[in-house]
């Protein structure tokens, strides 16, 4: 072997002893920082923000000294720096090293080989690089052992923590009286929510669906750990070290309290809505009317659930009969099982098998189930879709053709285009010359005389004027106001007058007659209308648009006084009160009770109750957030608001900070006094 | 502020919500013949989605069809019984668990709870008269069929210890649907059930 490769062995080799070096003392160093965390952990219990943070920072620092050590340490010094740093430890060399490894020296000179051949540096560079790795690798022996021999939730703890090991680590270095003191909460749901378990460390508020397995786990004390959960009575079982207590999540809010010796801890176990299913029916879209009850129809539904769906199906509800005597035919169509938490259902509806007939009704809605096998599977429902056959000669609302508005409705409609013209006109005064404002306001007035002439048309054909007149006497009459009194009273005595001749029953007698109902409000029209084309043709559209609005309220009134409703309701019996109590007259009008605010019996029961826990938070605030908890659970129901401001209010109490703001809030909710925000957080800077 | 009671009839979207037009004169007739209350001489009718329903301490609700409430009219009815309006429903058919029965009490169901039968000893029945046997039978319950299978009980919903639905399967749609005038006819009135109904909902 050459000079110039023993010296790159040797090279090769000083490189791996600093590598080695530097990552044994990157090690040693992680291990030694987990250790002190452990340490720190088992004696002050540290939080799990800071235990996550622990193990990374611990880690960068061993990688960052390593990579401090590796560079410091001649990573990048190449094979003369080997052959100095050989030549420094044998002097007798006399830089045949340094020349050998040199390129330009490389083989030309022999007796730097015969130098070289008669020392064994190999050796001394092996001893060099056992003595550089020996302590760090002692130091990661030791502290790595020292770990090992801790219990294994201490390491856990600092190395992965995680939900549920508030309990873990070593207990010895913890107060053992208490059995209570630190609490873990693991939830099961049930198989049907396919939910993972979940573990809460000391919580005071547990959300978890009805049939959840709860178990309670904590350390053992010197005191047994009972509890009750409501009325049932909880007895810890004792393992390891442990006690655990389960008990299954009922289908309401419960607080279960643990006791352990004098030591009392509250827990509130909250219901999770399972919530369900929501269907809509997409096929048919609408309720209809059959002429022929015959062929089959597709049907769709869509249907979701928050957990799981199980079934679903097409109900059908076949009514036939009328008046007191109906039958009923019931059948399922297209059941079908579901998965998942959306899903559609298709299903086709032979409507030749049902055998309708004339007049039958369909009831048709889509149901489905969801997976709850704790609390019974929930039924959720679509709207129900409504087909009905037709009964012979029957056309009623299958075919309508489009009739143009009628007479009244059109003159409401254009006089409400004149009104917004004038008012538009009126917009723009100042910014239109004289002689231009008066042409457009001159320009309205003629469609406002156009209209008065026909709504005037209309009134007087109506009332028969203008049948018996001749053509121009009409116009000259569409030509001047009138006086609808006069008017309408020659009409209605023409009314009555033929209404006499023929024997009939006069409508309405009781009230205005139809002839005054219709005709006043048009005839009132009229006039205003007159009013208004009068001030538009002076060019003064702002006095002509309070005219015109009152024409438009006439002519609304016409039309609601033509309306016909083509449903009637049989005649109310009037009771005479007075006369069933033998007694006075009957007023014949009745007063309705006003609706007041929802009242809540409870809610000052839930205030004295608040008052009686918030005293007890000067002398004990564990009392006081339990009682808080205990209200919280009572109140979940009836005012969910303030009970998620009581849940908020035990917490802060539980923390230990400054309480006065959540307890503040609470009351105030609890009182109705404010709604149910969340507030606001508090002033600070954005960092 | 005191106000008469007026009789409110509901008015929903499925079904024949008018089947029994007669019977609010009729209840109107017995409360002003037997009591002091003042009262409206003819009823009203309210849309179950209205927020007018809650105006009325008692509303009345029946029909022969099947009844599905819209979502609204399951809301407004949930927030009238929680006000502490009493919904009475009378279910019009002569039969025993109709399509009426089946999917009016799944509707009440879901709006307001689970229906359960009332006891014969609830304060319903003696809150003005006294009906020892519980409701009062009705000559059109057993529909002919020969036999003496009557409905023992109504069913109700209570809230808060008071009753919050007064759910019946006897019919009275039909037994109380007479022109007032006739009652002379009768040498029991009965309609007599139908006071104690609007005083237990005007004073619980």
């Amino acid at each position: 072997m050459t000079v110039r490769a023993r010296v790159a062995h040797a090279h090769r080799t000083l490189r791996r002893a600093v590598v080695a070096t530097a990552m044994l003392r990157g090690a040693a160093l992680t291990l030694l920082l987990l250790l002190v965390i452990a340490f720190a952990d088992a004696v002050f219990s540290l939080s799990a923000p800071a235990r996550v943070a622990a193990a990374p920072l611990a880690a960068i620092a061993g990688v960052v000294l390593a990579a401090r050590w590796t560079i410091r340490h001649g990573w990048r010094a190449g094979p003369d720096s080997a052959a100095l740093w050989i030549e420094s430890r044998f002097p007798a060399l006399r830089y045949a090293l340094v020349t050998a490894v040199d390129a330009r020296y490389s083989g030309a000179v022999p007796e730097l080989e015969r130098m070289a051949a008669g020392v064994d540096f190999e050796a001394q560079v092996g001893r060099a690089a056992w003595r550089a790795v020996r302590w760090p690798a002692l130091a990661v022996a030791l502290f790595g052992a020292v770990l090992a021999a801790l219990p294994a939730g201490a390491v856990s703890r600092v190395t992965w923590p995680h939900a549920g090991d508030a309990i873990d680590g070593p207990a010895y270095l913890r107060r053992r009286d208490d059995a209570l003191a630190t609490i873990v909460v693991r939830v099961a749901p049930p198989a049907y929510a396919g939910l993972a378990a979940r573990a809460l460390d000391d919580p005071a508020v547990v959300p978890a669906l009805a049939g959840s397995a709860i178990t309670f786990e904590g350390r053992s004390g010197d005191e047994s750990v009972h509890g009750a959960a409501g009325q049932e009575a909880l007895r810890a079982t004792v393992t390891g070290g442990r006690w655990r207590l389960a008990f299954t999540m009922p289908s309401h809010a419960v607080a279960v309290r643990l006791v352990s010796g004098t030591k009392e801890r509250l827990v509130a176990f909250d219901v999770m809505p399972d919530s369900a299913p929501v269907i809509a029916l997409t096929r048919p879209a609408r309720d209809s009317i059959l002429r022929r009850a015959a062929g089959r129809v597709p049907l769709e539904a869509r249907a979701s659930d928050d957990y799981g769906l199980a079934n679903g199906a097409f109900e059908v509800v076949v009514s036939s009969g009328a008046g007191e005597n109906f039958t009923f035919r019931t059948l399922t169509v297209g059941a079908a099982a579901l998965a998942g938490r959306d899903a559609e259902l298709r299903a086709t509806l032979d409507l030749d098998a049902l055998k309708l007939q004339p007049g039958d009704i369909v009831h048709l809605r889509a149901v489905a189930r969801d997976r709850n096998d704790v609390g019974g599977p929930s039924l959720g429902s679509s709207e129900t879709r409504t087909w009905r056959v037709a009964r012979a000669g029957e056309y009623d609302s299958v075919a309508v053709d489009a009739a143009p508005p009628a007479e009244a409705e059109k003159s409401a409609l254009s006089q409400r285009m004149l009104l917004m013209l004038a008012q538009a006109l009126e917009g723009r005064r100042g910014q239109l010359p004289r002689g231009t404002f008066t042409n457009e306001s001159r320009a309205i007035a003629v469609d406002q005389t156009q209209l008065r002439r026909r709504v005037g048309q209309i009134v007087f054909r109506r009332l028969g004027e203008g049948d018996g007149e001749e053509g121009d006497a009409l116009e000259r009459r569409l030509d001047r106001p009138t006086n609808p009194d006069s008017v309408l009273a020659a009409a209605q005595r023409a009314n009555d007058a033929v209404a006499a001749a023929a024997g009939a029953p006069i409508e309405g007698t009781e009230s205005e007659s139809p002839v005054i109902a219709i005709n006043q409000p048009l005839l009132e029209a009229y006039n205003h209308m007159w009013q208004a084309s009068t001030e538009l043709e002076v060019g003064e559209p702002g006095r002509a648009i309070p005219w015109m609005r009152k024409a438009l309220e006439a002519l609304e009134r016409a039309r609601s006084a033509e309306r016909i409703y083509l449903r009637g309701s049989s005649k109310a019996v009037v009771v005479d009160v007075a006369r069933v109590r033998l007694q006075g007259k009957e007023r014949g009008a009745s007063s309705q009770r006003t609706s007041g605010s929802a009242a809540d019996p409870r809610r000052a029961e839930r205030l004295a109750r608040f008052d009686a826990a918030l005293a007890l938070a000067p002398r004990s605030t564990v009392a006081a957030a339990d009682s808080l908890l205990l209200l919280r659970i009572d109140a979940l129901a009836a005012d969910p608001p303030a009970a998620a401001a009581l849940g908020a209010a035990a917490n802060a109490l539980r923390s230990g900070g400054d309480a006065t703001a959540a307890l503040a809030r609470a009351r105030r909710v609890l009182a109705g006094l404010v709604p149910a925000r969340a507030p606001l957080g508090g002033w600070g800077a954005p960092w | 502020m005191v106000s008469d009671f007026t009789f409110c009839t509901v008015q929903y979207d499925s079904g024949d919500w008018d089947s029994a037009p007669l019977v609010p004169a009729n209840i109107i007739d017995s409360v002003a013949r037997y009591t002091s209350i003042r009262v409206a001489p003819t009823g009203v009718t309210v849309p179950l989605g209205s927020p007018d329903l809650l105006k009325f301490p008692l509303a009345y609700l029946t029909g022969h069809l099947p009844v599905r409430f819209t979502e609204l009219e399951r809301r407004t009815l949930r927030e009238y019984c929680r006000r502490g309006g009493l919904l009475f429903v009378d279910d019009h058919n002569h039969d025993i668990d109709g399509v009426f029965h089946k999917s009016c009490t799944e509707e009440i169901s879901r709006a307001v709870g689970l229906l359960a039968d009332l006891p014969n000893t609830h304060p319903l029945y003696r809150c003005f008269f006294t009906f020892e046997d519980g409701p009062p039978t009705t000559s059109h319950e057993m529909n002919g069929w020969g036999d003496n299978l009557v409905h023992r009980h109504l069913q109700g919903v209570q809230l808060a210890g008071r009753l919050a639905v007064l759910y019946s399967s006897k019919d009275y749609s039909s037994e109380w649907g007479f022109h007032p005038d006739n009652k002379r006819f009768y040498s029991v009135d009965n309609t007599r059930f139908g006071v104690n109904i609007v005083v237990y909902a005007l004073t619980r």
